[in-house]
């Protein structure tokens, strides 16, 4: 392992950096000291022998790991809901039922705002840092994919999983991403010194300490609730009134992005999870596990029986979109329309794409933009049970805005935009106080990043 | 989140799979669960030990087999039997396995070898498929498999990819295996074959050699090995997982079952030659898969066509075959099962059959709609392969001498013929070709200043060796792997032979003799010639015509045979009677003949 000196930025910190601070885990993130079930039944008493990277270089730099947190099984939910050993519950409640503390990484948002832990960590796969964080009115940072390990993190889909940071302020995350943030040789795609030297000096023009921020015009969806879109609004207008400049954008690819997202998720999923067979370790079912004669499949039992509902769900989705009938309507047009993004991306930063040949960038001549803010989710938290009434698709929905980000693979962090008080007085006191701002940089351009959100967290009233 | 028991995850994988075949219902249950894995390609129990079959002995056998065939048949001296064959016409393709030698697995840093084999040992955690673990491609592993493609003469691709095919099985431990499915590493080569290999006249047409189109290679993970206790228990070892694999598929370029199996071979051969694998087939280091399928000649088939090859009939799939024979009787089956559906006006299905040694006919295991749909999708963990022009270039110059040249070398360098040549390069992993050249190096050596020269001494050696010794090993029951005589001794043996120290009849005794002695330790060649009184010690002239007279004295018939009745041959069963009768090592046969024909003409 490549010790903290081969930090980026020479911004490296030394270890000890997070000595004395309590930090929880997702439990999707594996530790040799405790078991590791990423919420599923199938995974029930399972001891990795090996820490994940993450969690050695948090040990490294003097942090403690307070607990595990529950999440949605594999990671697979919106609301952290669907974890075998039970919901996760805001510490808001509307009505007296509590509120969904977004998913999936609901436990460790919870962690964060209830104070049991400094900060926590997480994983984002479609969002699954930034919603959580979004309603529970904390920080939650996804980096570009690639800068942080994900050796020892159990899969969901791979190409989109990325280790995040929940934390009470952009600061705190940011200490925690750069103790996390170097080159693992175990995971195959963790980035190359020789890609994050690419990364390091691509900074504004100096001297130009005027953020131009995108605003998309794609996100001001019909789904967007009055108190998000006032939010938003007000967050747009402190930076203008700071000085920064706001441009309309377009992205529009957006409204495809969740689509594919729905399509490319699942079917590495469906391939992730093929490996819970209870031959090796975790669950296993009590009798038999195959019958050629009646042709049931190998392991349907211990498979029927380990998985939840939503996990079974999107491998069967998976394994159709994957198969041969069906992979060109699905798997590769979701392929197709996952680069569309990424190309509406690079087209409106003004920093071109550090893994694209900057010969083939197909940005447009105005410049471009340094950053650009959504809200992180069209609504206020809903109820459980409001949750428990949706159809999965509508709960699929919640991510429309945070998808785009995780498809290409872009830095995005939640910050907590307070409520107004009139927006306030007219809620239960038990409610929510805030909303996410998602804010999303080029490829690389974390840093950029962090210091839009504490700039924006500094104006805050 | 809480368990009470907390199971350590390395590995201690006697956990028994219970699958539901009881005790009482196991015959025709085994039977189900085997097609059902060799559906899968994949073999439960450990690859049944077939006997190696020297390319030698294979050609003999073949040509006794076609004799024996004729007489049956009342049409002798016509090789082609079934007169089916001249309307119908073979294409066969050929997927061929080979483990690849290196020394860690594909995708992790566990080792290929060592631990004695003890079950699970050599597994790390991705082989385990444990969570949270990703593959490593091990860039050691790309060096056999590039030599094997340059040998192939492969154009080995700037980039290639990785993709998963999903399937579950208890010896494939992420229910994907990592191949190259949609982007090999290698395409487009050509293997050369010549008689000399096996590839009967009738598919030549009368050319020296056909070339047989590679379509790829593709690199890929070897599964676990598993083996069955029954009546319901699997055990499961992991140190065969994610070894790495090479997957070489020829084009339908081949026509007759005995080319296949020639095709075969020599890709062994090739392989080992360029160091790129190193067991053997027979040892379950190669196994095969063949698509057979035939038309009438001059027709267009069915139309079909697989890459680039078009007008072939409907193709069969015959999977997992685990030899030379295997490969060779399989295509027969199948295509006279095909000629059989056809001729009766029937349809061939586009399916998959299974074959077991010693078996006439080629078994249905499933059919296009039982196919196992792979799910093939591109491992998002691994970045593409690329691969450096300069690095081929540089295997390419540094390449080990393949095959077909060797046996050029030793048929030039040691004045054998190619047959000889052929064999043995062929024989025991190029062993014997290593005891020729050392042999041959010390008894050039011993030889000193006295008038040899290679070609001389490297034909008689290669006879000694490849006959003489052959021969000893052949009705002693010895491999040449356990044979302990080594190439000093026959140098010793050959050098005393040479220099008139012995008779030829005198070193084979010794041969024989120090085949028979232990090694702890055995005396020396030369201990033996003194100790048994086996020295030459020439008669006179004088002595010789004593002898011969004596012999010719006591047998007037044979006399008068030769003297009269001019049966000249008979003077050999007097050189026979006066090697016989004569002191051990007194008499040679060359002077006894000269002898003989003086006195026996006077």
């Amino acid at each position: 392992m490549p010790s903290a000196k081969e930090e980026l930025n020479g911004q490296a910190t030394s270890p000890g950096a997070l000595a004395g601070k309590s930090i929880a885990l997702k439990d999707n993130i594996v530790t040799k000291d405790s078991p590791t079930t990423a919420a599923s039944k199938v995974l029930s008493g399972y001891e990795s022998p090996f820490d994940a990277t993450v969690v050695k270089l948090l040990r490294q730099h003097g942090a403690s790991i307070s607990s595990k947190t529950n999440l949605d099984e594999f990671g697979m939910g919106s609301h952290s809901q669907s974890s075998n050993t039970g919901p996760v519950f805001s510490p808001f409640s509307r009505n007296g039922t509590p509120l969904s503390p977004g998913g999936s990484s609901g436990g460790s948002a919870v962690a964060v705002a209830t104070g049991q832990c400094w900060a926590a960590l997480g994983t984002d796969t479609g969002g699954s840092v930034r919603l959580p964080a979004a309603y529970t009115g904390v920080v939650g940072f996804k980096p570009s994919y690639g800068l942080l390990s994900r050796w020892g993190v159990i899969q969901y889909a791979n190409s989109l999983d990325t280790v995040g940071v929940l934390a009470q302020s952009v600061k705190d995350a940011r200490q925690v991403f750069r103790s996390l943030n170097v080159f693992d040789a175990q995971d195959p795609t963790s980035l190359p010194a020789s890609v994050r030297q690419r990364l390091g000096p691509r900074r504004r023009e100096p001297g130009r300490k005027r953020l131009r921020i995108g605003v998309p015009v794609e996100y001001n969806i019909d789904e967007l609730s009055s108190t998000v879109r006032a939010a938003y609004v007000r967050t747009l207008d402190a930076l203008q009134v700071a000085g920064h400049t706001l441009h309309p954008i377009s992205l529009p690819s957006t409204r495809r992005a969740l689509s594919a997202y729905y399509v490319l998720a699942p079917a590495e999923a469906s391939s992730n999870l093929a490996k819970y067979d209870g031959i090796r370790y975790g669950y296993r079912t009590a009798g038999p596990d195959a019958s050629p004669k009646r042709n049931s499949p190998l392991y349907a039992q211990t498979r029927g029986e380990g998985f939840g509902d939503e996990v079974k769900r999107r491998i069967l989705l998976g394994a159709y979109t994957l198969s041969s009938e069906a992979i060109d309507n699905y798997f590769i047009q979701a392929q197709k329309v996952r680069r569309l993004v990424q190309q509406d991306f690079d087209r409106v930063f003004a920093q071109s794409n550090p893994l694209l040949d900057a010969s083939l960038s197909t940005r447009s001549g105005d410049g471009g933009v340094d950053i650009i803010i959504t809200p992180t989710a069209p609504t206020l938290p809903p109820t459980v049970d409001e949750v428990k009434r949706q159809s999965p698709v509508e709960s699929y929905m919640n991510d429309v805005f945070t998808v785009p980000a995780s498809l290409a693979g872009l830095p995005a962090v939640s910050l907590p935009a307070p409520l107004s008080e009139q927006e306030r007085s007219s809620m239960e006191e038990s409610d929510v106080t805030s909303v996410g701002m998602q804010f999303i940089g080029q490829f690389g351009d974390d840093e950029t990043v962090l210091e839009a959100a504490e700039l924006v967290e500094q104006l805050q009233p | 989140m809480k368990t009470p028991t907390a199971r350590i995850a390395p590995l201690h994988l006697s956990r028994t799979l219970h699958s539901s075949f009881h005790a009482n219902l196991r015959v025709p249950r085994a039977s189900v669960v085997s097609k059902w894995l060799r559906s899968r390609n994949l073999t439960t129990a450990p690859a049944l030990a077939q006997e190696a079959v020297p390319l030698r002995k294979h050609l003999k056998d073949e040509a006794k087999r076609k004799k024996a065939e004729a007489k049956i048949n009342g049409v002798a001296k016509k090789l082609k039997t079934d007169p089916r064959l001249e309307k119908w016409e073979l294409a066969v393709g050929i997927e061929i396995h080979a483990e690849l030698n290196t020394e860690c697995k594909l995708f992790s840093s566990g080792p290929t070898e060592g631990s004695d084999g003890v079950a699970n040992s050599r597994v790390a955690f991705f082989d385990a498929a444990l969570p949270g673990t990703q593959p490593q491609f091990q860039v050691a592993t790309l060096l056999p498999a590039l030599r094997a493609a340059i040998a192939l003469g492969c154009e080995v691709q700037r980039k290639s990819g990785w993709d998963r095919k999903h399937y579950f099985h208890w010896d494939q431990p992420n229910g994907y295996q990592i191949t190259q499915y949609y982007e090999p590493f290698a395409k487009n080569g050509t293997l050369t074959l010549s008689a000399s290999d096996g590839v009967p006249t009738s598919d030549l047409n009368g050319a020296d050699s056909i070339g047989i189109g590679i379509k790829q290679i593709q690199m890929e993970q070897d599964t676990a090995k598993t083996t069955h206790h029954p009546p319901s228990t699997y055990h499961i070892d992991l140190n065969r997982a994610g070894h790495p694999l090479i997957e070489v598929i020829t084009l339908p370029h081949i026509h007759s079952p005995q080319t296949a199996a020639a095709v075969v071979r020599k890709i062994q051969a090739i392989l080992r030659s360029v160091d790129a694998c190193v067991t053997g087939m027979e040892l379950g280091g190669l196994r095969a898969d063949v698509n057979v399928s035939i038309r009438e000649r001059g027709t267009e088939g069915t139309g079909s066509s697989y890459s680039g090859v078009s007008g072939l009939g409907q193709r069969t799939e015959i999977k997992n075959l685990s030899s030379f024979k295997a490969v060779e009787d399989a295509i027969v089956a199948e295509r006279d099962r095909q000629i059989a559906v056809l001729e009766a006006e029937g349809v061939i299905e586009g399916e998959t059959r299974g074959w077991t040694l010693g078996a006439t006919e080629t078994t249905r295991l499933r059919g296009k709609e039982g196919e196992v749909d792979y799910r093939y999708m591109p491992d998002a963990d691994l970045p593409p392969l690329v691969v450096g022009s300069d690095l081929v270039d540089h295997l390419r110059v540094t390449m080990p001498e393949l095959p077909d040249e060797t046996v050029d070398r030793v048929e030039r360098q040691y004045g054998v013929t190619l047959k000889d040549a052929k064999t043995m390069v062929d024989l025991d992993d190029g062993d014997r070709l290593e005891f020729l050249e050392e042999t041959v190096e010390l008894v050039l050596r011993r030889s000193g200043d006295q008038a040899t020269d290679q070609l001389r001494v490297g034909k008689l050696v290669g006879n000694w060796i490849l006959h003489e010794l052959g021969g000893l090993l052949a009705t002693t029951e010895t491999s040449w792997a356990t044979m302990t005589i080594t190439p000093v001794e026959v140098a010793d043996v050959l050098v005393n032979l040479q220099n008139k120290q012995i008779t030829a009849r005198v070193a084979k005794q010794l041969l024989s003799t120090l085949n028979d002695t232990s090694t702890s330790p055995r005396p020396s060649v030369d201990h033996l010639i003194d100790e048994g009184n086996l020295r030459l010690r020439p008669l006179s002239d004088e002595g010789y015509e004593v002898l011969a007279m004596q012999i010719m004295d006591e047998s007037p018939d044979m006399v008068a045979a030769v003297r009269e009745k001019g049966q000249k041959g008979k003077i050999m069963w007097f050189v026979g009677q006066m090697v016989r009768r004569g002191e051990e090592g007194t008499v040679e046969p060359e002077n006894a003949r000269e002898v003989l024909e003086r006195l026996l003409s006077d």
